[in-house]
């Protein structure tokens, strides 16, 4: 258990993963993780644009393998990984074994199946190898501009050099780790997107040395003479330390300068830089490592089942091998058994005979092992994912032209078989596009759009509601989707209460903290700021006729029309007086303004529960209305923010000011004090309305959870996020709702912040382990009782990041594991990256449950590598998720065709292969283990050689692997439509050892009747001339029934049987007929033995009974089990057997409508549940706005998520130093 | 930066669709495998078809089994074990001294009492039981090429122990030959002979091809210790049928082989005289030595097996038939019955 808690610990340092230009299969990277080993000298020296300078120093070329093998080390490399397969050591062994005298076999039966095994399974190998081989060539080969004789040569990625000037154009990626010297922008600054390197879209700023920015052209940049001194090639994506040396000068480098391979520039017509590190030396190779392989559990337990056969074969051997020491005697004097006999027949030695032949049993019986079962299942998997998952069209993203992508092959089954989905939030369950979509303005609702979620609840209570079409203002643009002609082209001015319309246009144009960009107009204008709310906010305000178009340090200016009269445009100038700031203890924002006419306002907005103890008395209605919308919006899953405003008087703002100023100056405790002074101020506020933006929900997201829960999967949301917003987007996705049980575990509380306040950190830590302790013990209390009632409601948990840390630690994780195993859904909020490692493993380890983690982001990597299944979303974002992930969507939506049709489907075949695998050799074995015991235990063998090693790889060979792909039991819509199936997968009802004792069973008594039927009727006379059968006439007889019957049974497994499964069936049985056909030609012992058989009536009345036979306990099981025993697939096939089985998978919840589309609207309005909850949906992002206008004025300033990882990845070092 | 895996397999499966090109079909076979909607019927076992498969079973095999067990019961066969009856009393305590003994006379007569008409050709079998010619030991031990090309063919290493004798090869080596049986049957009906044809008792294809027409017995059991049966070195291997028919081994410890046919219809009541010489050395490992006269039908001698084997399955059919059919009738499986979805149980009971 520890061992697993340390190696997720040890994966995290692994965040960030090599990226490279094609989405090539990165399972096998051959740098080492982490390779920081300090070198002599511990600082390399570049000379910049002088490749002879540099040429002494023989730095690694830029061109990158990612191949695992070479032209030599293919072989032994490849046969070596081959053999820790312990099956192919085990045929190894067996192939040795009858190469000695004591094989009853020759020694070509053993070898051959083997040898074909290996070859295939080296040239998938080879293939593979390849295809990473010309990826490489391709990224290799792809062009960059480099300075020769001051001109711009374009030469291939490879041929780059340390200390190579180069050009990179806009859009085009860094082919390796540059130093940033000049680009096109004044200032030298650059902006490159980073999405490959952790996934997040928005642009970095990176700015050159204002020394260096004049080496633009190659004639300047070719007098560039800089000598670059800087730490060796490392792994840490966040550091760079170093110098540049130019003209006697020494300038100080940082991380600001340097340009990292696997990102790509942006916004920049194009940037001069000085290559740094190339090739495998760069930051994100030495970032890359070997994906941790992941093996499906299923296979885990295929182990456990191969373990059993060895086990059953030894058992057999030794009954064998133990009988055979007793037989032995010399009163068999025909058998020669003289004193001069070989050991392994020498009768005064049994001892000896036993030993002997028990070598000689395991190479007879080594057919109990299928030997091809793991390149068939391979082979299987390999098309299952190439050839459906990544083109299945209803995972294919149009708008993206992205498709799936599965990444690795072998855990498709795995897919079938998951509990517990982890998902981050932001870009995989949200779209991260925030859009004003509704208000209340004075006691009046506006906005007249449908969320996902009251879609979702208007679908579950049998409405459809059809999206209508948009009325002719309607407007959609980023950050505003709303829809109501009372508000729109000034329309507001006829509304009962326009005063307070104008006012809430004004507080939302005023109260923010929004730069815009770009030209002044109201189409071309952007936004930048810090949290896409305030962005959508100012947007509304805009299209509402306010227009915010200007700010200085102390103005805003907006551009006002309709106010005083229809069509009249005014641009408005207010002094911004005081921005009181946005934290999460405060949960509001305010700014005092002046009006040009000097009235002085005060704006605020913020959380409901802040804004409402803040209101001035009176006017009960209004804010009772408001907050029966603000619940209204919240159960909606809309975020919510009251607005409000106070007019002030002068001399009451020059009293507060004077604090307000003495409180920003002060020293200690700014912050604390600000707060203090800001409540001095933001009180006797009016309510004016509130604001409901839409957290955008990727498509089809609440529809997909709901789908996936009914299929007995539990999600859990991990973000970063505040709690609010993830438990605003928790209900959103319908993963919490009223009628739940919250459990909610905060470090937000009172008493947890005034220790916090103290300081002091042993004790912060103690005490929140505490509370922690007590609130866990509390709630799972509570939880054990609601689940001992019989109508209990639903648990859901919502816990903290902080909290989450204490109620990791190993003494509380058990009690966190219970509770929340018993809850339906549970939210992680301000989570770490680390942490939803943690947590996936949590559940991964602890409760021994199939998981599944879902993300888009760089971090959301470690949570996807821990998981069981990681799955990366792909399409718009970055790549860093992807390539650390097994399966890649392009939607969260596709995931349920990803478990409920091909997971389920994957889990199903890969079962029937494996069990039917285990069926058709533990048969074939068993007759020959009858045999042995009329044999005199002496290990004859029962088959001809060939017919024992052909009997996996060509006679039954084709048929199984047709059932692992085509094997439908329901079809895909179906699949769909009752996703409870999956639940069969969950238990795991398929691959039980349950359903491998039925098997078995089966397997003795068809083995048996093989054997005794054929054995039996085969004495006397076989034909009407008298003439009597030999053992090869016997065994072949037995031998064509067991084919014929072992591939019928086939048949029989089937659920769906296509025209190919005839074409197998009936070819390997024909293959076996016309094999021997040929063979009894050529060979003696088995010469004519099939013409003989042939000619005999005898061949044909048993070849008619002993397959019917052997198949009649079969038939008559699958009868009565579908009969008594149904599964819940068999009784859906029923229900849908007329059916055409048509594959559109989308439809068959619809019901059908006569309406038109607006009462049909109205309808399903009418009809959506409006209970009232307490939950109003507050919920605003802000990443620190410090931060935010830093980074606008070009600061170097790492974003919160560069922060968080590096944090981890910095926690993570000494772990693994210390277990190296 | 995806365009390896997704891109070109999306627009792959999408050109597929609508793109009609010369090999329309196998494209179309193509679309169909990959979004995995191939046709196929859908096989679904309802207690109407079991029980129907199970009656037509029934009504199938019982008339196979009647024939079979007719024709089977129509053979006509004696079997007589002779090999405790042929000891003289005074070796019964030792029966391997007996056999061993080559100056104690080995002949011996047995009675048979033919019970029924036996039509010409009436087939003579000798039976041997826990005699293990199928152990691993004696199946190896002989040489197949040796058998067809003679002393030309040198390694016969395969049939250790009894590949050479005073530094000669032997053929044909081995010990299946070495061990030859070779009690021999005299037939007397009355006062006459029977005739008892011996050729054409092996298969065709072994006479012709497993046994060379050019290869004569050479240094054969010349050793110390004779295993069984001489061979006459004039007579060619493929034209010794006995041979023959003892090197196709054996498929269990009991087993019976060709000896040799009667000509000539055997009538009721007949008594026959068998003189033979009862030399074939079963006693040392209590293995039986019978004899077997038996004649022959399209399926061959007498074996009641297969007939009873159809009738038995083929009435148990019936009757599970018959049981389910009572079943399906009294408390029918409502079919697709969502109340029988596991989910739907769970709703009921809780």
């Amino acid at each position: 258990m520890s061992g697993g808690w340390e190696r997720v610990r040890s994966t995290r340092s692994r965040l960030s993963r090599d990226v490279s230009l094609t989405g090539r299969s990165s399972t096998s990277r051959t740098v080492r993780l982490g390779r920081v080993q300090p070198q002599a000298p511990g600082h390399r020296t570049i000379h910049c644009n002088d490749r002879e300078a540099n040429f002494p120093v023989r730095f690694k070329g830029n061109s990158i393998s990612t191949t695992k093998y070479n032209f030599f080390t293919f072989l032994p490399k490849g046969l070596f990984e081959q053999f820790r397969r312990v099956a192919n050591c085990y045929f190894l062994f067996i192939s040795i074994l009858s190469m000695t005298p004591i094989s009853p076999v020759n020694p070509i039966t053993n070898v051959a199946p083997l040898s074909l095994v290996l070859l295939v399974s080296l040239i998938k190998e080879a293939f593979e190898d390849w295809k990473r081989f010309q990826n490489d060539m391709v990224i290799n080969n792809s062009p960059v501009e480099v300075l020769q004789d001051q001109k711009w040569e374009t030469v291939p990625w490879k041929k780059l050099q340390v200390g190579d000037i180069i050009r990179v154009k806009q859009d085009g990626f860094f082919p390796a780790d540059l130093l940033l010297l000049a680009g096109t922008n004044p200032d030298g600054v650059c902006y490159v997107e980073t999405a490959n390197l952790d996934g997040e879209t928005n642009l970095k700023i990176r700015k050159a040395l204002e020394r260096t920015w004049d080496y633009l052209t190659p004639e300047k940049a070719a007098e560039f003479k800089g000598e670059v001194q800087c730490e060796q090639p490392n792994n840490s994506l966040y550091t760079f330390t170093g110098n540049l040396i130019i003209q006697k000068q020494t300038l100080p480098l940082s991380p600001n300068q340097l340009l990292l391979r696997g990102c790509s520039l942006r916004n920049t017509e194009y940037i001069v830089g000085a290559v740094i590190f190339t090739g495998q030396e760069t930051k994100v190779m030495m970032n890359s490592m070997n994906v941790p392989s992941k093996r499906s559990t299923l296979e885990r337990k295929l182990d456990k089942l191969i373990l059993t056969l060895f086990g059953s074969l030894f058992f057999m051997c030794l009954i064998g091998a133990i009988a055979s020491g007793i037989f032995i005697n010399r009163k068999y004097h025909y058998l020669g058994l003289d004193e001069g006999a070989p050991t392994e027949f020498n009768p005064n030695n049994r001892f000896g005979v036993a030993a002997l032949t028990l070598f000689t049993l395991i190479t007879l019986y080594s057919t109990i092992i299928p030997i091809s079962l793991y390149v068939s299942i391979e082979m299987i998997k390999f098309i299952q994912c190439t050839q459906f998952i990544n083109k299945d069209l209803h995972m294919y993203h149009a708008e993206t032209n992205t498709a799936a992508l599965a990444r690795t092959s072998n855990l498709n089954e795995e897919l079938g078989q998951v509990e517990y989905i982890f998902s981050d939030k932001t870009g995989t369950l949200t779209r991260n596009l925030m859009e004003f979509f509704k208000c209340s303005i004075g006691g009046e609702v506006y906005g007249c759009g449908i969320t996902e979620i009251e879609r979702g609840g208007a679908l579950r209570s049998g409405i459809n509601v059809q999206e209508v079409h948009k009325s002719v203002s309607a407007i959609h643009e980023k950050g505003f989707n709303f829809d109501d002609s009372r508000l729109m082209r000034g329309a507001w001015r006829n509304e009962p209460d326009p005063d307070t319309c104008k006012e809430f246009f004004r507080c939302l144009a005023i109260c923010h903290t929004v730069l815009p960009e770009g030209d002044e107009s109201p189409e071309k204008i952007t936004y930048q700021a810090a949290s896409p709310d305030e962005a959508a906010l100012v947007t509304a305000a805009k299209n509402f006729g306010f227009f915010f178009y200007r700010r200085t340090p102390t103005m805003i200016y907006v551009r006002e029309s309709h106010v005083e009269k229809m069509g009249k445009i005014q641009d408005v100038a207010y002094e911004i007086l005081n921005v009181l700031e946005f934290n999460s203890t405060r949960k509001r924002q305010s700014v005092v303004c002046r009006y040009p006419d000097g009235r002085l306002v005060l704006y605020c907005k913020g959380a409901d529960t802040v804004i409402y103890e803040r209101l001035a008395d009176g006017n009960d209605d209004l804010k009772k209305i408001t907050r029966g919308h603000l619940e209204q919006f919240g159960s909606a899953g809309l975020r919510t923010l009251c607005l409000a405003y106070r007019d002030l008087s002068p001399e009451i703002y020059e009293s507060w000011n004077e604090k307000f100023i003495q409180a920003k100056s002060s020293l200690r405790d700014r912050e604390k004090k600000l707060d203090e002074v800001a409540e001095l101020i933001e009180k006797e506020l009016i309510l004016i309305g509130s604001t409901a933006i839409e957290d955008k929900l990727q498509e089809g997201v609440p529809g997909c959870i709901e789908t996936l829960s009914r299929a007995g999967i539990k999600i859990w949301v991990l973000t970063g996020d505040k709690m609010e917003t993830a438990i605003n987007i928790a209900y959103a996705c319908n993963l919490i709702n009223n009628e739940m049980k919250q459990f909610i575990i905060s470090s937000e509380t009172d008493a947890i912040r005034e220790v916090e306040n103290r300081g002091d950190q042993v004790e912060i830590a103690r005490f929140i382990k505490e509370e922690v302790k007590k609130e866990l013990k509390t709630c799972l209390e509570e939880a054990q009782h609601c689940l001992n009632t019989v109508y209990g409601p639903k648990l859901a948990l919502v816990i903290d990041g902080k909290c989450l840390m204490y109620a990791l630690d190993p003494s509380l994780r058990v009690m966190l594991l219970n509770l929340s195993l018993n809850c339906s859904s549970v939210v992680c909020c301000r989570v770490s990256p680390l942490q939803k490692a943690q947590v996936t493993s949590l559940v991964k380890k602890g409760a021994r449950k199939i998981t599944l983690s879902i993300g888009d982001g760089a971090n959301d990597v470690s949570m996807i590598q821990a998981a069981h299944i990681g799955v990366g979303i792909s399409g718009l974002e970055g790549m860093q998720a992807v390539m650390a992930s097994d399966f890649a969507i392009a939607q969260f939506r596709y995931l349920a065709d990803l478990l409920l049709v091909h997971g389920r489907w994957s889990y199903l075949r890969i079962c029937k292969v494996i069990t039917y695998f285990f069926y058709k050799n533990l048969t074939f074995t068993l007759t020959q283990f009858w045999f042995t015991f009329h044999t005199g235990f002496s290990g004859q063998r029962f088959y001809d050689d060939w017919f024992q090693s052909l009997y996996n790889v060509i006679f039954t060979a084709l048929p199984v692997i047709m059932v692992g792909l085509f094997d439908k039991d329901v079809s895909a819509s179906l699949s769909k439509k009752y996703p409870q199936l999956y639940k069969e997968g969950i238990r795991n009802v398929f691959f039980k050892w349950r359903v491998v004792g039925t098997w078995a069973c089966f397997s003795v008594y068809q083995s048996l009747i093989f054997y005794s039927f054929v054995t039996i009727s085969s004495a006397g006379g076989k034909n009407s001339s008298g003439k009597v059968f030999g053992l090869w006439d016997v065994s072949t007889m037995a031998f064509t029934c067991v084919v014929i019957t072992v591939n019928l049974r086939l048949l029989m497994i089937c659920n769906s049987i296509t025209r190919w499964h005839y074409i197998s069936v009936g070819g390997s049985i024909l293959a076996w007929f016309i094999f021997i056909f040929v063979y009894s030609i050529f060979r003696e012992n088995v010469f004519f033995v099939i013409y003989v058989l042939m000619s005999t009536f005898y061949f044909y009345v048993t070849i008619l009974l002993v397959p019917i036979v052997a198949l009649l306990g079969d038939f008559i099981y699958q009868g009565v089990q579908r009969w008594f025993f149904p599964y819940d697939y068999q009784i859906v096939q029923e229900i849908h057997r007329h059916e055409p089985d048509d594959n559109s998978r989308a439809g068959l919840l619809e019901i059908e409508n006569r309406l038109t589309p607006q009462e049909e609207r109205s309808y399903a309005i009418a009809q959506l549940p409006r209970e009232l909850s307490k939950h109003t949906g507050f919920a605003f992002d802000s990443p620190g706005y410090e931060s935010f206008f830093a980074a606008q004025l070009g600061i170097y300033a790492p974003q919160k998520a560069w922060d968080v990882a590096r944090r981890a990845s910095v926690r993570s070092r000494p772990t693994t130093s210390k277990k190296n | 930066m995806d365009v390896d895996g997704g891109e070109s397999s999306s627009s792959d499966s999408i050109s597929v669709r609508s793109i009609p090109i010369h090999s329309r079909q196998s494209e179309d076979f193509l679309y169909k495998f990959k979004q995995q909607n191939i046709p196929a019927c859908k096989p679904v076992l309802t207690p109407a078809w079991v029980i129907a498969t199970l009656l037509l079973l029934g009504f199938f095999f019982i008339p196979i089994g009647l024939v079979t067990l007719r024709t089977s019961r129509g053979v006509v066969e004696i079997v007589d074990r002779y090999d405790a009856d042929c000891v003289p009393e005074a070796f019964k305590g030792n029966k391997v001294s007996y056999i061993k003994d080559t100056s104690v006379p080995k002949n011996c007569t047995l009675v048979l009492k033919v019970h029924k008409h036996m039509k010409a050709p009436i087939y003579v079998y000798y039976q041997l039981d826990n005699y293990y010619q199928n152990h691993r030991r004696y199946v190896k031990s002989r040489s197949d090429q040796q058998l067809l090309h003679g002393l030309k063919y040198n390694d016969t290493s395969s049939c250790k122990p009894e590949e050479s004798n005073n530094g000669l090869p032997i053929v044909p080596c081995g010990l299946i030959a070495w061990s030859l049986f070779n009690d021999t049957y005299k037939f007397i009906r009355g006062t006459a002979e029977l005739r008892i044809n011996r050729k054409n008792i092996a298969w065709k294809s072994d006479r012709n091809h497993k046994f060379g027409k050019h290869v004569y017995p050479f240094n054969f059991q010349s050793g110390t210790l004779i295993g069984g049966g001489k061979l006459d070195p004039n007579v060619p291997l493929g034209d010794q049928e006995d041979l023959i028919v003892w090197m196709r081994t054996a498929a269990l410890p009991s087993f019976r082989k060709l000896y040799g046919r009667i000509e000539e219809d055997l009538d009721a009541d007949d008594v026959i005289l068998v003189h033979l010489m009862n030399n074939y050395n079963t006693y040392s490992f209590g293995g039986k030595k019978k004899l077997v006269i038996s004649t022959s039908s399209w399926l061959g001698g007498k074996n009641d097996f297969l007939g009873v084997a159809y009738i038995f399955v083929g009435s148990s059919a019936i009757i599970l038939a018959l049981f389910f059919l009572l079943l399906h009738v009294k408390n029918p499986r409502p079919y697709g019955d969502t109340a029988y979805l596991s989910w739907n149980r769970k709703g009921i009971s809780s």
